[in-house]
């Protein structure tokens, strides 16, 4: 039985880095290809819309504190029902893990060990997440709480450097885009960062201190993750353009590639990819944590560490075989990675909160259940 | 063969971290959960090793979701 727990700050970190994720990489090129130079306008309002959202999640969340997502699952939904939901959502976050490693060895691969087989680049990322997760989550808060320093130092000293090729020109002319096309592309970017944080509430209730603390924590850590979103979209947009945002796979990366500071300090862009490689470790690191983790309380398994290697020869296979080219990443996510996260991390919650309210004289009388409410 | 075998070698030695103490605690249902995952997690790498080829899952979601989208009317 796991009984490490997570303190406020460690939890924020954690939010912090799941937040920026993989967004860092793809959010400005996909927002750019919806609304051209307004992108930093949906980035914004695509943030605001996970805050709502978040606060549906931390309300679900409330009524059992003690128990995590799965279990929550079980008791508001019956037993068997509860449980092929909560495998559902297992599988979703197994695919994303996957996804998210073969994302990031792509991103590798194109742009620093081009002669190396993709295989080993996943298993050597594997490796390091089985690791991790074995280790517990405590020892995975502890070391966000030592890299997200290193994390803001690189992120500032790029914004610093970046900054005298800014071309203000570049955002005109405002507002340009529909709405209804501002706030479907801002969707993405709501799928991709905060919905899948439902991810996180196989931690949240559970498994932290000061819940209150805690749950202020959550929301601040949404917000900085997302400003760091939308700062890093229009560095993007003022210093490339947005045609150039949209047409390149990893405009962020290409933003650090142009940083010329007095011709002395140039092609600095290896240096800044530790800022992705780590946000994309700890959101990987948390979706495994989250997949063994469920699938451990789904079959009532003790000791969620002996799931670890096999879950991990899994994912290691599923890295390998999901994305045989590049239009196979675009299509997943942009269409199939979205309608996943919408059935999984909304459509569930919503009949969760329909089913509980029918049936709240019942969770009342429940030993789990919370005072307060 | 000599992938398959190199394959084979890593997973002996990963099953003598965790199966002992299964074994020593008697958990059955751990050990049966832990050898089908592991069956099919091996079984699918040694499979490409040898070369074949696996459909990745988006495939499968582009076949479950094509129903969905005639019904819905969604274009391309």
């Amino acid at each position: 039985m796991q009984t490490d727990k997570v303190t406020p700050f460690q939890f924020l970190v954690l939010v912090i880095f799941f937040t920026i994720g993989s967004s860092i990489l793809y959010i400005p090129s996909t927002l750019t290809i919806g609304v051209q130079q307004d992108a930093w306008i949906a980035a914004i309002i695509g943030n605001l819309l996970g805050l709502l959202i978040l606060w549906f999640f931390i309300t679900i969340s409330m009524w059992f504190p003690k128990l995590t997502y799965t279990e929550v699952n079980e008791k508001i939904f019956g037993k068997f029902t509860g449980k092929l939901i909560s495998l559902l959502f297992v599988f979703m976050v197994i695919l994303f893990a996957s996804a998210l490693i073969a994302q990031s060895s792509i991103f590798l691969i194109t742009q620093m060990y081009p002669e190396t087989p993709i295989t080993f680049i996943n298993l050597i990322l594997v490796i390091i997440v089985i690791f991790a997760v074995r280790l517990g989550i405590q020892t995975i808060a502890r070391s966000a709480e030592i890299f997200i320093f290193f994390f803001f130092f690189l992120y500032f000293l790029l914004m610093i450097s970046i900054s005298p090729q800014i071309d203000v020109s570049n955002l005109e002319p405002f507002f340009q885009s529909k709405m209804s096309s501002l706030l479907s592309t801002s969707f993405k970017l709501t799928a991709a960062s905060t919905i899948n944080s439902v991810a996180l509430f196989m931690i949240f209730p559970s498994f932290v201190n000061e819940i209150k603390k805690c749950k202020k924590n959550f929301y601040l850590g949404t917000l900085i993750g997302g400003a760091v979103i939308v700062s890093i979209t229009m560095l993007c947009i003022l210093v490339l353009g947005s045609n150039t945002t949209a047409s390149e796979v990893y405009p962020s990366y290409t933003l650090a590639k142009v940083i010329n500071v007095g011709d002395f300090i140039t092609r600095i862009e290896a240096f800044m990819a530790t800022l992705w490689t780590l946000a994309l470790f700890f959101k990987v690191a948390l979706y495994f944590y989250a997949g063994v983790f469920g699938l451990s309380k789904i079959l009532n398994i003790k000791e969620y560490r002996l799931l670890t290697i096999p879950v991990g020869a899994i994912v290691l296979v599923i890295s390998i075989i999901i994305f045989p080219n590049i239009i196979y990443q675009r299509i997943f996510n942009e269409d199939n990675a979205i309608a996943m996260s919408i059935v999984v991390g909304l459509l569930f919650p919503l009949l969760a909160t329909i089913v509980f309210l029918l049936r709240k004289k019942k969770f009342k009388k429940d030993p789990d259940f919370a005072k307060s409410n | 063969m000599l992938k398959t075998l190199a394959i084979l070698i890593v997973t002996a030695v990963l099953v003598l971290l965790d199966v002992p103490s299964m074994l020593k605690n008697k958990q059955k249902k751990e050990l049966v959960v832990y050898s089908i995952l592991l069956f099919m997690g091996v079984g699918c790498l040694i499979m490409l090793a040898v070369g074949m080829k696996i459909p990745s899952p988006v495939d499968l979601f582009l076949y479950v979701e094509k129903p969905f989208k005639n019904i819905l009317q969604i274009k391309e």
